[in-house]
């Protein structure tokens, strides 16, 4: 059978919705993950006591678990706890579970990637804590933490592919139903990468131009 | 642009006369001076520095040799107020800065204030310049934001400062287009520009390449010459030689030779280890 | 609370084991057969033909922007139809990874082999190794030690990613889980929850140790 491209026009607009939910769904898990990293990141590196040692438990547990597996328990299983949430809140919480520990990595990373001499070299130049921080401190340590936080966002981005599995109408789930539907699997599958190429290349792209921005050996 | 804009007249001392290169007049209670300094590691059974005592007259420069683990760089490091101390004083012109105090052992640094810091420069071994601000940035950003001076003032000063070591046209580069060399002449200049009553300097060529240790080792003696006083802790011996007023031999954190006359310590030195440590450097 | 009994009725965990073995055996297999492609590959990276370097750019790129469950989507309904290739659900699972992890593996291979400094092959030159001595004896020793934490995290990240296999209909043990969910409904109304969160642990437990070796391999290697 050959590729029907008036099958693509038809069903096109099925997959724009899909993208716009995919985009919805993954911005505002990635939002949440970058807060729930700031706070574990924050919490660590301040060596608060036992919520860092909470924080750490999180983490292993965030990092190695799948999402899919996350996301069964909050759709399907928090319910049986009397805590019923829309597959969209599910959605978001656990990408937002997923990433956060990613995010904190990153930042964590980038925090202790600083020689000391640099805090010194503030110190002894008189500057506060707080200009410390803010001048010689976290500078430097955006920009190490920045690629690792572009790789989460994409890794993010990919990963919401599989909230289609709890019936979230994403790009995935369009692809799974006209396959279903019609047998169109050429079409289908063709406008699925158009549409993951749509999502990800520009993002790719900005982080790689992002990294430089704030890469100070390079600029 | 003239000095008369500088706003610290004792300070601006050092630097005006670097720039006059004319010596400086010494007088008796100017100077930098520690007594009975004790440092103390927790966990440690013995202190790493115990009961060092000198003076620093103003004007003058005081080389600290000794092997590695004597303690040179904890010496330096704690009168930068980077290591509280447990014992003893730190004064500048008789004014206390710092008082050790037992049960500081687990402490991170002394808690003296900005204003105090910046009367007490240091450059270290490794490069320390932040990567994230140019030569310039690098040079104004303390005299800006803690001594409160003018932007332009500072930046006409700093200019002034790279002229001297020769680096005026990489004024607007980035640390890491810079040699190693470059980089301590620039971290020389950014420790200069606050002014400070002493500038410490530890081991600052020890990392670089033969070729560059000249034109930094340069910059140091024409300071000196200019009346700038200093600690250096070197093992570049002909240096020492050439530059020191005063030197101390530290080993296991006690003094083990003084001398106010550098050019008898290194030919006859007086002590059986100051003559085994020197003897080190010789090749016959 | 008294939910939690469906697992321990009669069969219950020995099935749930025997479904995490087959998401054991799949990315076991997957991991074993990407060692080789990923070797092989990084070699290609290091090429200088410019075809193979395009092509193996454009293999990198489209394993690394596609989400693992778009790929498994392609393997399993596209090559049937492309090339009348009837892939079932564990084979196409199989393909996928061994076909990401070989991308992923390539990429490290190549990030080692070119990390190594030029000094190493001229000082076995002039110590009078040959060519394959330098490479097994001195090159490669060096290359796995930069390359092993990351392989590591690696396989966990194709133990994870085996959850999806249970969206193309592999019996794995999610699948099994929802056949015990579905078959005690009425019993154990609460079943849900525990049999899910059994799987997390599930899960957990097989890439947790993982992750420590090589975090462990990370900390000792990292200052040589």
């Amino acid at each position: 059978m050959a590729f029907d491209w008036s099958f693509v026009q038809r069903y096109a607009p099925f997959f724009v919705n899909g993208t716009l939910m995919t985009i919805f769904i993954s911005v505002f898990g990635i939002l949440l993950a970058i807060a729930v990293g700031l706070i574990c990141a924050g919490i660590e590196i301040a060596r608060i006591p036992v919520a860092r040692q909470i924080v750490r438990v999180y983490i292993e547990l965030s990092r190695n678990t799948p999402l899919l597996v996350q996301l069964y328990f909050l759709y399907f299983g928090l319910p049986k706890l009397g805590v019923v949430w829309s597959a969209q809140t599910c959605a978001i919480v656990g990408l937002g579970f997923l990433g956060g520990s990613y995010m904190a990595e990153a930042m964590r990373g980038g925090l202790e990637s600083v020689p000391n001499v640099q805090r010194e070299t503030a110190y002894v130049l008189g500057l506060t804590p707080l200009q410390s921080i803010t001048r010689v401190v976290l500078p430097q340590a955006i920009s190490t933490a920045v690629p690792g936080l572009v790789a989460n966002v994409i890794f993010l981005f990919k990963e919401s592919s599989v909230v289609s599995a709890i019936a979230l109408a994403d790009v995935m789930y369009m692809a799974k139903d006209l396959i279903g539907m019609y047998y169109s699997t050429y079409e289908s599958l063709f406008m699925l990468i158009v549409a993951y190429l749509v999502i990800l290349l520009p993002i790719s792209i900005f982080g790689t131009w992002l990294e430089r921005r704030f890469d100070y050996a390079r600029r | 642009m003239t000095e008369q804009t500088q706003p610290n007249a004792v300070n601006s001392e050092a630097i005006a006369a670097f720039e006059t290169s004319g010596p400086s007049a010494v007088s008796d209670c100017k100077g930098f001076e520690v007594k009975h300094l004790v440092k103390q590691y927790a966990n440690a059974d013995k202190p790493v520095l115990d009961d060092i005592s000198f003076k620093v007259e103003h004007g003058t420069v005081l080389v600290v040799l000794g092997p590695s683990g004597s303690g040179k760089s904890t010496l330096l490091r704690t009168l930068a107020g980077l290591e509280p101390i447990q014992g003893g004083t730190i004064s500048i012109n008789e004014k206390v800065i710092d008082e050790g105090k037992p049960g500081t052992e687990k402490a991170g640094r002394s808690n003296r204030s900005s204003e105090l810091r910046t009367r007490i420069g240091m450059v270290f071994q490794s490069y320390d310049l932040f990567p994230n601000k140019t030569v310039l940035g690098n040079i104004t950003m303390a005299p800006v934001l803690v001594q409160k001076r003018d932007k332009a003032e500072v930046e006409a000063e700093a200019l002034k400062l790279l002229e001297r070591v020769g680096l005026a046209d990489r004024k607007n580069a980035w640390p890491h287009e810079l040699s190693g060399g470059q980089r301590q002449r620039v971290a020389i200049c950014r420790a200069l520009i606050l002014h400070p009553e002493v500038l410490l300097l530890d081991e600052i060529t020890a990392a670089l390449d033969p070729e560059m240790v000249r034109e930094v080792l340069d910059v140091v003696l024409e300071l000196a010459k200019a009346g700038q006083t200093m600690l250096i802790v070197t093992h570049e011996m002909q240096f020492a030689r050439a530059i020191a007023d005063h030197v101390i031999l530290l080993d296991g954190g006690h003094i083990v030779e003084e001398s106010h006359d550098a050019h008898a310590f290194f030919a006859h030195p007086q002590t059986e280890r100051a003559q085994q440590f020197l003897r080190t450097f010789e090749f016959e | 609370m008294h939910g939690a009994e469906i697992l321990l009725q009669p069969g219950v965990f020995p099935r749930l084991l025997q479904g995490l073995w087959v998401t054991v055996w799949i990315a076991g297999v997957s991991v074993g057969v990407s060692i080789p492609v990923g070797l092989l590959v990084g070699w290609l990276m290091t090429l200088k033909n410019p075809v193979v370097r395009a092509i193996m750019r454009v293999y990198l790129d489209f394993i690394r922007i596609m989400p693992q469950l778009a790929l498994l989507f392609l393997a399993y309904y596209g090559f049937a139809r492309w090339f009348d290739w009837n892939l079932d659900a564990t084979g196409a699972c199989v393909l996928v990874f061994i076909l990401w992890g070989g991308a992923e593996l390539g990429d490290l291979v190549r990030g080692a082999l070119q990390s190594i400094p030029k000094a190493q092959y001229e000082s076995s030159y002039v110590l009078g190794l040959s060519p394959w001595q330098t490479f097994s004896r001195v090159i490669l020793p060096q290359a796995v030690r930069r390359l092993l934490p990351a392989s590591v995290n690696l396989a966990t990240r194709i133990v994870k990613t085996t959850s999806l296999a249970v969206l193309l209909g592999v019996v794995e043990v999610i699948k099994v889980g929802q056949q015990i969910i579905d078959a005690n409904r009425f019993q154990f109304p609460t079943g849900t929850l525990w049999i899910y969160g059994a799987i997390f642990f599930m899960y957990f437990i097989v890439c947790w140790p993982l992750s420590i070796v090589a975090r462990r391999l990370e900390k000792r290697w990292s200052h040589d």
